[in-house]
């Protein structure tokens, strides 16, 4: 154990933390009135010098107001650690008093933004799990103080904080430059799309507000009406798009993968993962085994060839809490060895992967198709409505092929198997998604069926973990008992502990 | 071919299939009906001042079958809410806790004692006019789709509360 700093009097950050709030704060409030700034600034030259100097000294005043809150939370976010407790205490006008008993702590991580690289202060994010809400983030401690405190919290496991120093030589996985472009060409493009696309929605949906705030916002609408025009006119035009979109996709995908995953390192422990990843704000995660629900090996038909895949990493989600992405830690570019090794690690599946794959009752691939066409029907009913041209009627030459090899293949890549301790799930339409859940990770149970199911004796089974649901759908209703009943035993016998 | 199951050891499972289930109070019948009746009456209602300050001019001489209509969808409503009250069912086991419901989409869902994370009761105001409350029983994660059990006697409720507790901590 650390014992170099004592944290067992009330401490706050490093003093480097004001401005680290300070801008924190002026990042913020920038992201939401970006637009104002611009357009004031777009009319600065037609206000008055007189009121010019008002303005200014607006900003300074509101500046400085700034600077005093930030000033203010700083310093009243005090930290103490006592009685294997870590104690917070916060807020400037309500006083909150947070304490969380280290059993309750799942995830220690550091974290590190331009503007913390460049003080050279980590933020720590103390990461609970349970029923609570409780998250807590402080933003400026200098690296030795902050590893201090992450050993002193994490004094009951010594063990492991003694075998970090020891095992740190060589890294488990190192993934360089030259390989993170293989990985970012070979990613989900339509995935990266959507995102892109959502991102630009968001903007554009900021900018509509504004526009339509000042009464401008026909000139938005009537620039996507002669847009529109023209893309129905002009299929050169719809090529052209077509291509500018997927080559925005790769793009993406590319930014994405190089901010996320940039310089990606994994240390194997005794007990956890060290992982080590990121461009522009550095991330540091310790993944402790036993705080892993399940984990997916995901890849895709030229991931395939590359021989590389990726592991996702679900840990328990705090209780009403939305999943959110960070929660979800992806390992990119596993080559074959190191997946084994990850899968070894954790739990024993060598036996179960040799087995063959279970797959759904044929009903699952009609259901498919029922949906499916549900949805065939929806879009040619909106096509019926909304476009007045016959042609419309020709994308169903594309939209009919691509539903039906969706379907097939989603029904091909849906399977199971199980031994007593680990249950295999596989997913996924082009990209293959295998997903591996110890049985006593599972918090409840739940046996769906309906009529129609009812009378071809088969039923869904649902997994609900602390990181989300896995279903199996249309089995057997025999054999989904068993699995329920194996379930059932197999929780309600375990003494480990689920996290 | 290899089966998964010539793998398993045969243990005494926990047959879920084999339990016997318990119906949940027959007063509970009396909320449903209620809350379905308060839910049609406010059609009604609607329909009768739309009637009365002649808002359908038009097809005024049809009125009746928009009445005809909320009858019969309510009566239906009325009897598919009989046969799901009657489906609905629950048991309790040394280490858990199971709950079945539906008509069409039947569920049966079983949490076991060692995942619960806090139980709550909860009691509308219609419920407790009658005596009843619902067991909220939750467990990590999503807890949208955990267990709750409505329409039990105040009593069973805080009983079956306090067993599972004991369980608990025991």
């Amino acid at each position: 154990m650390d014992n170099s700093f004592d944290f067992s009097e009330f401490s706050r950050q490093s003093k480097k933390g004001i401005l680290i709030i300070y801008l924190n704060i002026l990042f913020k409030i920038l992201k939401a009135a970006w637009l104002l700034l611009f357009l004031f600034f777009q009319r600065f030259s037609k206000i008055p010098e007189s009121t010019i100097l008002y303005i200014y000294l607006g900003f300074a005043v509101f500046l400085l107001l700034i600077f005093v809150r930030a000033y203010l939370l700083f310093k009243n976010f005090q930290f103490k650690v006592i009685d294997n407790q870590f104690i917070l205490k916060q807020g400037i006008l309500k006083k909150t008093n947070t304490s969380i008993s280290f059993d309750r702590i799942q995830n220690i991580n550091f974290k590190q933004n331009l503007v913390q690289q460049a003080l050279d202060v980590y933020q720590v994010n103390i990461e609970t799990a349970g029923s609570n809400k409780t998250e807590i983030s402080i933003k400026a401690l200098p690296l030795q103080q902050a590893n201090a405190l992450k050993s002193q919290l994490t004094v009951k496991e010594s063990h492991i904080v003694k075998d970090e120093d020891a095992v740190e030589e060589k890294p488990f996985l190192k993934i360089k430059p030259f390989e993170l472009l293989k990985v970012s060409l070979t990613e989900n493009h339509l995935q990266s799309l959507l995102l892109f696309v959502a991102l630009l929605f968001g903007l554009f949906q900021q900018l509509g507000d504004v526009l339509n705030g000042l009464g401008k916002g026909e000139v938005i609408d009537s620039f996507i009406d002669e847009n529109t025009s023209v893309f129905q006119e002009n299929i050169i035009l719809f090529i052209i798009i077509s291509i500018l979109i997927l080559i925005i996709a790769v793009l993406t995908s590319f930014v994405r993968v190089f901010l996320f995953h940039f310089n990606l390192t994994v240390f194997i422990k005794k007990n956890a993962f060290e992982i080590n990843q990121g461009l522009m704000t550095k991330k540091s995660i310790i993944l402790k085994k036993e705080k892993i629900q399940h984990i997916t090996i995901s890849d895709n038909p030229i991931k395939k060839k590359l021989g590389i895949s990726f592991i996702t990493f679900k840990q328990a989600v705090s209780g009403k809490v939305n999943i959110k992405k960070d929660k979800l830690i992806k390992i990119v570019g596993c080559n074959k060895q190191q997946v084994l090794a990850v899968k070894e690690m954790l739990f024993n599946a060598d036996k179960v992967d040799e087995f063959d794959n279970i797959h759904s009752d044929i009903y699952y691939k009609f259901r498919l198709y029922l949906w499916s066409s549900i949805i065939f029907i929806g879009i040619n009913l909106l096509f019926y409505f909304t476009v007045d041209s016959v042609y419309a009627f020709l994308l169903n030459i594309i939209l009919l092929p691509l539903f039906v090899i969706i379907v097939e293949l989603k029904f091909k890549k849906t399977y199971y198997k199980f031994d007593e301790e680990l249950l295999i799930v596989g997913s996924g339409v082009v990209e293959t998604h295998v997903t591996y859940l110890p049985f006593f990770k599972v918090q409840n149970i739940k046996l769906n069926q309906s009529y129609f199911q009812e009378r071809k004796n088969i039923a869904d089974v649902v997994f609900q973990t602390a990181s989300g649901k896995i279903t199996i759908p249309c089995l057997s209703k025999e054999l989904a008992l068993r699995i329920y009943n194996l379930t059932l035993f197999k929780v309600e016998k375990s003494q480990q502990s689920w996290m | 071919m290899i089966n998964s199951f010539q793998n398993l050891q045969v243990y005494s499972f926990p047959e879920v299939s084999e339990i016997t289930f318990n119906s949940i109070h027959k007063n509970y019948l009396k909320v449903i009906f209620f809350n379905t009746f308060l839910f049609f009456l406010l059609f009604f209602v609607g329909l009768t001042v739309a009637v009365y300050f002649d808002l359908f001019e038009e097809i005024s001489e049809y009125v009746y079958l928009f009445y005809l209509g909320i009858t019969f969808v309510f009566s239906s409503v009325l009897v598919i809410k009989f046969i799901g009250f009657k489906k609905r069912k629950y048991a309790i086991r040394d280490k858990d806790i199971s709950y079945k419901c539906g008509i069409f989409f039947k569920s049966l869902t079983t949490v076991p004692f060692n995942r619960i994370q806090h139980i709550e009761i909860d009691e509308g105001p219609i419920s407790r006019f009658f005596g009843l409350s619902s067991l909220n029983v939750f467990t990590a994660g999503d807890s949208s789709d955990d267990l709750e059990i409505s329409g039990l006697l105040q009593e069973d409720a805080l009983k079956i509360k306090e067993f599972i507790s004991t369980k608990i901590d025991g």
